[in-house]
């Protein structure tokens, strides 16, 4: 039952941390077309040029893992827990943002996003 | 890089919408799921006919094109805004959510959840504001 719960807790870090890289490597992909998207036909042309960056379908085969391994996570484990401790993601995130791409965390960003993870563990519970 | 990048009420309300977007291509995977063959997938020649009862199902479709519109929208908000605030701003759905089930649905949302809620919409406003800092040329 023990390692039930450890290879549980596993699985929900895989999780977070395959789906954080995506999100890297799309952010990132982004960050080097520099285009302004203000109507319809521009985020479309956007998305062609994006599609287009090999990272792109690398972040895409990471989250497609992701998903995988948080639908195994959520026909095993209990709702709650599994969604509180799913937002350590944003912790993740806003870490990986910061060292990668060279985001500034001011302390109030911090501030915040704690208080978006505490919440979450709250409304989990409730 | 100077125009980067503050968040403004347009984009909450995407970030809002690509929540909602997404509440709707899980239930259009689910509904087509079930609408496949039940009877329990255990080898890959199970998963593959499964496959093949799902590929007809319309919801699927319908899932899929929801997915294909929120990458759209999604690289466009990333494209605006830093990914350290457009992830957290989108956990306005733990908000949205309860609050509008409080509204249509007459659920009960326990002492705890509020607080929770609470928490949430003060975190989303804490990295909103933070991004508007920076957004000021220095």
């Amino acid at each position: 039952m023990k390692q039930h719960i450890f290879l549980i807790i596993g699985l929900i870090l895989l999780t977070d941390i395959f789906d954080t890289i995506s999100q890297l490597f799309l952010k990132s992909s982004i960050n080097s077309l520099d285009l302004h998207v203000n109507t319809i036909k521009k985020a479309l042309q956007f998305t062609w040029q994006l599609i287009r960056i090999p990272r792109v379908w690398i972040g895409f085969i990471f989250s497609t893992v992701s998903l995988g391994f948080w639908l195994f996570v959520l026909s095993k484990s209990d709702l709650n827990f599994a969604f509180s401790l799913d937002s350590m993601r944003y912790i993740l995130i806003t870490l990986a943002s910061g060292l990668f791409l060279k985001e500034k965390i001011s302390p109030s960003r911090w501030m915040g996003i704690i208080c978006v993870v505490f919440g979450i563990m709250l409304v989990a519970a409730g | 890089m100077s125009s980067k990048k503050h968040i403004t009420f347009k984009i909450l309300l995407f970030l809002i919408f690509t929540d909602v977007l997404e509440t709707f291509a899980q239930f259009c995977f689910k509904k087509s799921a079930m609408s496949g063959n039940l009877l329990g997938i255990n080898t890959l020649s199970e998963g593959i006919v499964f496959i093949k009862t799902v590929i007809p199902s319309p919801f699927l479709w319908v899932g899929l094109f929801s997915v294909l519109c929120l990458f759209i929208i999604w690289s466009a908000i990333l494209s605006k805004i830093d990914l350290s605030v457009a992830v957290p701003v989108a956990s306005f759905s733990y908000v949205g959510i309860p609050v509008v089930s409080l509204i249509f649905l007459h659920e009960k949302i326990s002492l705890l959840r509020w607080s929770g809620i609470c928490f949430i919409l003060a975190g989303v406003i804490l990295v909103s504001m933070s991004s508007r800092q920076k957004a000021r040329p220095v």
